[in-house]
């Protein structure tokens, strides 16, 4: 311990001198300690969850468009590849993809995008709030539960951990991350630095007696979270956020979910440890005028697909340890209605993205569009419970096994939506 | 005690049950006295009086101590548990808002969210459906005219309104405890700003049905919290309905069903703009039947706990007696409003309909078969005084008992109570039939509540914190809503925490990584009025006086902010890392002389880890390097508010 606090002073020093805001991380540390740099958090798979607020109309993302009924309930919506109906990619003679998601139709092809279509949650309501609540608590019939899905998968990586192994790109922890793992919630990574404006140097000193006293208190919590603390800014160089340039080529839109998926990908570069990482992507409430091949429903869709591409086209040398899901909380209305929009339904579709992912192929048990066929005579029923998706993914990828504890009430089978 | 045996056999309902637990509050008072055994336990009355600001109020002001030491440690808390004192400075604060006294009716009439003003204006054919383009600036200009036209006012007034007034409270009001219990018991009944439909009806949930109740009677609260529209819709019971009723012809109904699904069909071909709404109305009513979620977590959350036991079966049965419960419509020309105000005049026909304020219950929609819930019978028939009926036993059940003298140990002595203590506490709660006012004096006269052992235990909620750091200084918020912003980026979104459940009340909740960072950001923000609206003053705090040296200053300053803790240690070691001015000198010097060697060793390091150039910080640093000697010369401005920034942001700080 006297070692390290000896260096910590050495390093206090010298950081002032590189303009490192902070100091050197303990663990960096303790490996000059011992004359070695070692990468302790190097190469942990990551999964990235990305929630889509609002309900996407996934009978217009991909729809089945060799169904009549659809056409006819969606007379100024209906979309299909046919050349006078709005060019959707085909993706297997019975479902196409909206064409708005022409960056991601690549991944198809090349068996990294797999679809899950007429998912959504057993527990039929149609409140965005509810619906989301147990879509992220991963109990759909107990809003009691105190812990996200997410939180509990954490729980189960059974391994040390960096402060920066759950975190989302939100300003408040997503519902999915409630629970008793740590994990942060942060909207901009340059916030991650002791902050003094337009005086950086007096930042320093001051980080500097902040540590100190956070070393010294009596109290185990603070002095255990300042010590991560700490630990976690100096691994944060936030001038390395600031300046961060992405792969060559890569230009990420300028949106919130292309921002968020940016910072992303700094965090997964640096290998600070992170293993499930959460980001938002909004406006898929399309009650008036979604619009076809043109609209509020494209231009998101372009925006969520361009963001994702980006991301993965940046993930360069990652891309192996690295899978992206997609969840919304339920889907619209088969019909459109009195204002070219889509009103709240039940099942939507999800993207899952990776090379693990068994992909190029619509994962679903649709039956017809027929009225005796959808819920309620309305919604496209649910047909694959979203806890069969999401844990055949977090279970593959992250390698935990423990179903019980991620969606205590449920008894499903998983999908197989992962290789191997 | 034996008491609400007694209630039961009675059919005369809550006004007898008020009254009796009324009196048994004033046998109860001349009884106890608030008596805490403070100087047994080592604390001096100075001590004392700073634990006391530490827990009951958002943290002690300058010269509150000896304040409150003049008054008499026990005549304090019996004040603060009265709460009558006049609040000048929070009436001066609020003065200009325009929301605080409004009814439920007003409030949904005037402040409509973007969807409903749009709703509005294309119901009313003020704008034409085709056009409506959220993102199309002469579009919202349209709108903006039209709300001024009509008198609406957007939702967001009323949110800010709500969070502002909150803070404006917790900083100036003089009954603190009060406003200590209000932020309890809201989060212990917590709704939540995220669920639109509740959101327009949260401002007169704290106003008329937490704030009354807080030091009262526990079951008096938890019926006003069930019957206030905000908790109807947040838990859904508004929407939970049964079809087992006397009152309800099933052909009529199905006749009636039928005649709606055929005019939403007609409204959907002639392409009416208001189509999707009758659809959803129509869906809306069919799905329509039992909803569990309010009664489940009545007994959770709000009364038995978790373990309290109960089975899925009591859920079913307790959601089976308040199905009916729920709103009068409030919407003006909402479906319904015109057949609600008929039936009001003939007093719905005599069969059983409730209307209280905004409550109402719907005697038609409630399941009027028998019931058994925790073991006891519920003959059929019994309407409205079946559901309170059973609020009441669940309020006087012994688990609740023991629950909420639990979750109140937890808030004001440590996140792990003694049990000796919560029975105790439970004690009390039984014998007042849930009087809240007589558990809090069991608690503090209590030995665990002065163990000296728990004192430093409990962290403050980022709440706590910001509003403790604006009344240790004397702070004028000029701007509330920064401080919201802050206590939002400190991991607290006062009002729109989603689960049922509330904020979690321990330490492990708080403490984490980010939030940590942004606690000691926010102390320097707040002390170097970066904060724009807050305005301080560190001199005054010191008589006008200004610390000689920075060593003076954390004297000063720790003992003001943090009075009567151990502040040597902290003292000792801050100055010799703030206020050696040869430190500066040495550093300044470091980053002139630092060889190339040691450089290429670091950049190595940091390059293995991140791979990022920053050759521009380090020459932005090196023409920057000046400021670190300023910032640490007495008597510079920039020091005191350095020297009062680290204390806010350090651990002492983040601790009760």
């Amino acid at each position: 311990m006297q070692n390290r606090r000896a260096f910590m002073k050495q390093g206090a020093m010298a950081l002032f001198a590189s303009g490192i805001a902070g100091g050197i991380p303990s663990f960096i540390a303790r490996a000059a300690d011992a004359n070695k740099i070692f990468m302790p958090y190097k190469k942990k798979k990551v999964l990235v969850c990305i929630f889509q607020r609002g309900a996407m109309d996934g009978l217009m993302a991909v729809s089945p468009f060799t169904d009549l009924n659809l056409k006819q309930m969606r007379p100024t919506l209906f979309m299909s590849p046919a050349a006078t109906e709005g060019k959707q990619f085909d993706l297997d003679g019975r479902f196409g993809l909206h064409p708005a998601f022409e960056s991601l139709y690549p991944f198809f092809g090349e068996g990294r995008l797999a679809i899950v279509h007429g998912v959504g949650s057993p527990n039929n309501t149609r409140s965005h709030f509810d619906a989301q609540d147990y879509m992220e608590s991963g109990t759909p019939f107990n809003k009691g539960t105190a812990s996200g899905w997410l939180n509990r998968a954490v729980g189960l990586l059974g391994h040390d951990a960096t402060p920066f192994r759950a975190v989302s790109i939100t300003s408040a922890l997503p519902r999915s991350l409630y629970g008793d793992n740590e994990a942060v919630a942060i909207n901009n990574l340059q916030d991650f630095a002791i902050q003094m404006r337009g005086n950086p140097l007096a930042a320093n000193m001051v980080a500097g007696s902040f540590e100190e006293l956070y070393d010294q208190t009596t109290n185990k919590l603070l002095n255990r979270a300042g010590k991560e603390s700490f630990d976690a800014m100096k691994m944060l160089n936030v001038n390395n956020i600031k300046n961060y340039q992405p792969s060559a080529g890569v230009v990420y839109p300028n949106s919130p979910l292309g921002n968020s998926l940016k910072q992303i990908a700094v965090l997964i570069k640096m290998d600070v440890g992170l293993e499930v990482a959460f980001a938002e992507s909004g406006g898929w409430d399309t009650h008036f005028n979604q619009g076809a091949a043109n609209g509020t429903f494209a231009r998101n869709a372009k925006d969520f697909s361009d963001s994702i591409a980006a991301f993965w086209k940046d993930m360069n040398a990652y891309q192996d340890d690295v899978t992206v899901m997609t969840m919304t909380e339920f889907g619209r209305t088969a019909a459109q209605n009195g204002t070219g929009g889509t009103d709240h339904g039940r099942a939507s579709c999800a993207f899952i993205i990776g090379n693990d992912v068994a992909g190029g192929k619509v994962y679903n048990n649709i039956k017809s569009l027929a009225k005796e066929d959808l819920e309620d005579g309305r919604d496209l029923p649910v047909s694959i419970d979203f806890r069969a998706s999401f844990s055949s993914v977090a279970n593959s990828h992250l390698k935990i096994n423990n179903n019980k504890i991620l969606f205590p009430d449920w008894k499903g089978d998983g999908l197989n939506l992962m290789k191997g | 005690m034996k008491c609400s045996r007694t209630i039961k056999s009675l059919t005369v309902g809550v006004s007898l049950t008020l009254l009796l637990s009324f009196s048994n509050n004033e046998s109860y008072r001349t009884e106890h006295n608030v008596k805490m055994p403070y100087k047994k336990y080592g604390y001096t009355d100075r001590q004392a009086a700073a634990r006391l600001l530490d827990r009951f109020s958002f943290g002690a002001r300058p010269g509150e101590v000896d304040a409150v030491v003049n008054m008499g440690i026990d005549k304090w808390f019996e004040q603060q548990l009265e709460g009558a004192d006049t609040d000048t400075e929070v009436v001066k604060r609020l003065a200009n808002f325009k929301t605080l006294g409004l009814d439920n009716e007003t409030i949904v009439n005037t402040y409509l969210n973007p969807g409903q003003i749009v709703r509005f204006a294309v119901k009313n054919g003020l704008v034409n459906k085709d056009s409506i383009q959220a993102d199309k600036k002469a579009y919202q200009d349209q709108l903006r005219n039209l709300m001024q036209q009509m008198g609406l006012r957007p939702l967001q007034e009323l949110q800010t309104e709500l969070i502002n007034q909150k803070i404006i409270r917790a900083a100036y009001s003089n009954n603190q405890l009060h406003e200590v219990l209000t932020d309890f018991w809201f989060n212990h009944f917590n709704v939540s700003l995220t669920k639109p439909q509740c959101v327009q009806y949260i401002q007169t949930y704290e106003r008329d049905a937490i704030r009354p109740n807080v030091t009262g009677n526990f079951s008096t609260m938890l019926l006003a919290t069930a019957k206030h529209p905000a908790m109807l819709e947040f838990l859904d019971n508004a929407s939970s309905v049964s079809d087992k009723n006397r009152l309800v012809n099933k052909r009529v109904e199905a006749a009636v069903q039928q005649q709606l699904e055929k005019k939403a069909d007609d409204m959907q071909s002639a392409g009416s703009p208001l189509a999707p709404f009758a659809q959803q109305a129509v869906q809306a009513r069919k799905v329509q039947g039992l909803n569990e979620n309010y009664a489940r977590e009545i007994m959770e959350l709000h009364t038995l706990g978790v373990d309290g036991g109960y089975t899925q079966a009591d859920v079913t049965a307790v959601a089976r007696a308040l199905t009916g419960w729920g709103l009068r419509p409030l919407v003006k020309d909402a479906p319904g409003r015109n057949l609600y105000e008929r039936g009001l005049q003939n007093n719905f026909g005599n069969r059983g309909f409730v209307v209280e304020k905004d409550f109402f219950f719907r005697a038609d929609k409630h399941d009027d078969e028998a019931k058994t819930i925790l073991g006891k019978n519920f003959p059929a028939n019994g309407g409205y005084k079946e559901g309170e009926e059973v609020i009441n036993m669940l309020a006087n059940h012994p688990s609740t008992a023991q629950f909420i003298a639990k979750k109140i140990a937890i808030r004001f002595v440590s996140d792990t109570p003694a049990t000796s203590l919560v029975n105790k506490m439970a004690e009390t709660f039984r014998k007042t039939d849930g009087n809240i006012k007589a558990v809090l004096i069991t608690m503090v006269n209590d030995r665990e509540f002065w163990n000296q052992k728990s004192s430093r235990e409990k962290i403050k909620s980022p709440f706590e914190l910001a509003i403790s750091a604006i009344r240790a200084t004397n702070a004028d918020v000029q701007q509330p809503a920064q401080v919201f912003n802050w206590i939002n980026k400190m991991g607290q979104k006062i009002y729109f925490y989603q689960a049922p459940t509330g904020f979690p009340d321990r330490a492990s909740y708080w403490i984490n990584t980010g939030a940590l960072l942004n606690r000691m950001n926010f102390g320097l923000a707040f002390a170097a009025q970066k904060i724009p609206g807050i305005k301080i003053d560190l001199a005054a705090l010191n008589n006008n006086h200004e610390p000689e040296s920075t060593e003076d200053a954390l004297h000063v300053y720790s003992n003001i902010f943090l009075p009567e803790r151990d502040n040597k240690q902290n003292i000792k070691r801050l100055t010799a890392m703030v206020a050696d001015q040869s430190l500066a000198q040495k550093i300044n010097d470091a980053v002139e002389k630092t060889s190339p060697m040691q450089q290429q060793t670091e950049d190595n390091m940091m390059d293995a880890m991140t791979a990022v150039k920053r050759n521009d910080d380090k020459l932005a640093l090196n023409k920057k390097n000046k400021s670190i000697i300023t910032a640490t010369l007495p008597g510079n401005n920039s020091m005191m508010a350095q020297v009062a920034g680290i204390i806010i942001g350090s651990p002492e700080f983040q601790r009760k």
